[in-house]
């Protein structure tokens, strides 16, 4: 058995310490507001569902992040976009089955905002490409803002209605057991970001072009004196955030009225996720996502739900100033600078 | 330069200034353009409120037009332009816009804005600019000083206030046996304002707040507030939002607690809550204007000539878009504003204007059947409603019913 070392055990007892300090004021201050445990359970549930969409808005920034060192700030626009096209489509007269209709609409959704994410690739990063990456995140601003605005021509202002999967009505199915509800919509959350990471496990592991893709993230010089184009390996990972994206907006479409506006919020939360994770690690991202989402809920139950919104800055700024390596670790790497 | 050049000039000089003249010696029918300032929530997530405003604003443009402008006391024509911006639900642009068209524009009144909060934002640039504003939001500090309970010289509103909605949902919630009450509410200027009023008129009516939770407007998740409602024990909840964050409030109590009482605001009488939060709307209870029950008013209601009017003419205008309170609020203060206008003699200043604009609202706007509601301002009231200007209703299969006392 390999010796832990000195400062490695110190580090695991003062995380440990700050974890029953914080559990235990949540149970307090939850007991001072007459919580019961069914109350966790719930708080906890519906911060897991909220917390994979995090999780796979954080891959989104994680594969753009690590392969070509930009902040995609317009990730949540992909999150509007996958949401509002799906819409779009299931809302047209198709001569199909209702469960058809909305499966094609799904695929339209993904396939869509993918192909306009590949396009953002090429017409606003890759003309800068020698750019130094601040300059790249600025033009994801203004990507966010042109999307944002295009959605508002699109689609108006109005919130929009995608009918749950289980039942393809606005009514979603409702388990309840001994006081706790779980929508099936959750479960289908809970499936697509098991399904999307095992996935992207193949993807990156198993594949020729996942492991370009990698070697790109690793190190962009050497990846690219061994044959793969950076340039190619860029468009990869814009239309894969981009896929991310639309894959998170449609699954939680029929949980939240989506509108045009809808990405800021949620692009927000998956960049503390991923700055949670450390940036580039995947596990650490949909670490990020989960722990959140969770703490979030908690925090929001226990205290007041007003200041819900400020939890996942203060995490953000204490995981900046304690942490920046990410909560597992690991996000030291940073992608070389060209 | 020779003299024949220069005789030549001033020829030229003194044609030129014979043009101007007989151009300014035009006959006196025609008077110069009343600029009317209108600023709306079109877009940002106000938009399902500020955006029938804006096209209101649009329509009463168009029929102003079509009439040939507005005839003064004195018989001079004058056309009137609507200047339109949005304020993207933002109380800096909000403020921004106004100032803009005070200043920049020079309108001799403004109509603005969608939101409480963005209207609160903007009172300063109206009273020191010594400009009459009519705002389309509700909250009480728009046209009263929190500080000294006097109303503000140059502020006006026309929505019903969330005063009058919270003694409807507390006498019902009475007559239903409720004592204790939850408050949830959108963490903005209009949620804030419902809970002081609902919890001010809660008390009043005997009944006890135990829990009061706050969201943001973009928020999705609700099982936090959720918790806090089931832990505290209250047999009814009061939600102060607009939709869509209203209608995913409601659908998360009633996913909890199916049973439960729901009272909402007035905020939520536009066709975009039922739509979006479906079944959950259903038996949920609140005041709203007149002009979305339209069916339920007796044909002897001073205003109803007045809301069939507008929901045709906005019908018409929009190609059949759903009709709500929000486009009435925007009528009322466009038509006040305009009626003002008319009263004006020709030739006074822009300054001479906008006084007597302000003096016509305060002094001449009595029994004034409006959409939401018939006014009647004074110097002590700038907002000129009562309770009886909303009607109670409830949501049947997915549509507004009157939910008369009788009924409950």
């Amino acid at each position: 058995m390999p010796r832990i070392p000195q400062k490695k055990s110190r580090e695991i007892a003062l995380t440990a310490v700050v974890a029953i300090v914080l559990i235990a004021l949540t149970i307090f201050l939850g007991s001072l507001k007459n919580l019961q445990p069914r109350h966790y359970i719930q708080l906890t549930m519906d911060g897991i569902r909220g917390g994979s969409i995090y999780a796979l808005m954080a891959l989104g920034f994680v594969m753009v992040y690590s392969v070509t060192g930009v902040i995609n700030f317009a990730q949540g626009e992909f999150v509007m976009l996958g949401a509002m096209v799906c819409i779009t489509v299931n809302s047209l007269e198709l001569p199909l089955p209702p469960a058809v209709k909305l499966a094609v609409s799904i695929i339209a959704g993904i396939v869509l905002t993918t192909l306009i994410g590949a396009i953002v690739e090429r017409a606003a990063i890759y003309p800068a490409r020698r750019s130094p990456p601040v300059t790249l995140i600025i033009i994801t601003i203004g990507v966010t803002i042109t999307l944002r605005a295009t959605a508002l021509l699109a689609w108006g202002a109005d919130p929009y209605v995608l009918p749950a999967f289980t039942t393809l009505a606005l009514e979603d199915h409702i388990f309840r057991f001994s006081g706790v509800t779980l929508q099936a919509q959750s479960l289908w959350i809970w499936a697509t970001l098991i399904v999307v990471l095992i996935l992207l496990y193949f993807f990156l592991e198993r594949t020729i072009l996942g492991k370009a893709l990698r070697a790109c993230a690793v190190n962009r010089r050497a990846a690219q004196l061994v044959g793969i184009n950076p340039s190619r390996m860029s468009l990869l990972s814009f239309a894969m955030a981009a896929a991310l994206g639309a894959i998170g907006g449609i699954v939680l479409g029929p949980a939240t009225r989506p509108t045009y506006d809808m990405g800021l919020m949620l692009g927000l939360r998956g960049f503390v996720a991923a700055i949670m994770g450390g940036l580039v690690s995947v596990p650490g991202a949909v670490a990020g996502g989960l722990v959140l989402g969770v703490v979030e809920n908690l925090a929001a139950g226990v205290t007041d739900p007003t200041y819900k919104s400020i939890v996942s800055f203060v995490i953000l700024i204490a995981i900046l100033l304690f942490r920046p390596q990410g909560i597992l670790g690991g996000g030291e790497r940073r992608p070389e600078e060209s | 330069m020779n003299t024949r050049r220069v005789s030549l000039s001033i020829v030229a000089l003194l044609t030129v200034a014979g043009l101007v003249m007989t151009g300014c010696s035009c006959p006196a029918k025609e008077g110069s353009v009343y600029k009317i300032g209108f600023n709306s929530s079109a877009s940002g997530s106000y938009a399902s409120l500020g955006e029938p405003e804006a096209k209101t604003a649009e329509m009463i443009q168009e029929q102003i037009n079509k009439a040939g402008g507005i005839a003064g006391p004195d018989g001079v024509q004058h056309d009137v332009e609507i200047i339109i911006y949005d304020d993207e639900t933002e109380a800096d642009k909000a403020a921004s816009n106004v100032s803009r068209l005070i200043l920049e524009d020079e309108v001799i009144v403004v109509v603005s804005t969608t939101g409480s909060g963005q209207s609160i934002a903007h009172i300063s640039h109206c009273q020191e600019n010594e400009t009459p504003c009519i705002s389309m939001a509700s909250a009480k500090p728009i046209t009263t000083d929190p500080n000294t309970g006097n109303e503000y010289k140059w502020m006006f509103k026309t929505p019903q206030t969330n005063g009058h909605a919270g003694e409807w949902q507390a006498d019902y919630l009475s007559a239903i046996g409720v004592s204790k009450v939850c408050i949830l509410y959108t963490d903005d200027g209009y949620g804030a304002d419902c809970l002081a009023n609902f919890k001010a008129t809660a008390q009043a009516a005997g009944l006890e707040v135990v829990y009061e939770a706050g969201y943001t407007k973009d928020d999705k998740e609700f099982s936090a507030q959720v918790a806090g409602v089931e832990a505290s024990g209250c047999e009814a909840v009061e939600i102060g939002s607009t939709p869509p964050v209203a209608s995913l409030a409601t659908v998360a109590v009633r996913t909890a607690m199916p049973d439960m009482p729901i009272t909402l605001g007035h905020g939520v009488c536009n066709q975009a809550f039922i739509d979006t939060a479906g079944v959950a709307a259903n038996e949920t209870v609140f005041p709203c204007g007149k002009v979305t029950v339209i069916d339920q008013i007796s044909d002897d209601d001073p205003q109803k000539a007045v809301l069939q009017q507008y929901i045709d003419d906005y019908i018409a205008f929009t190609g059949g878009e759903p009709i709500s309170t929000f486009g009435g609020h925007g009528w009322d203060a466009v038509w006040m504003a305009i009626d003002a206008l008319k009263s004006l003699k020709d030739g006074l200043s822009l300054q001479e204007q906008r006084a007597a604009v302000r003096d016509y609202l305060e002094n001449n706007i009595k029994d004034w059947p409006g959409i939401s509601g018939t006014f009647t301002f004074s110097a002590a009231d700038h907002n000129g409603l009562t309770k009886d200007s909303l009607l109670f209703v409830t949501v049947k299969d997915g549509k507004w019913v009157a939910f008369p006392e009788s009924e409950w």
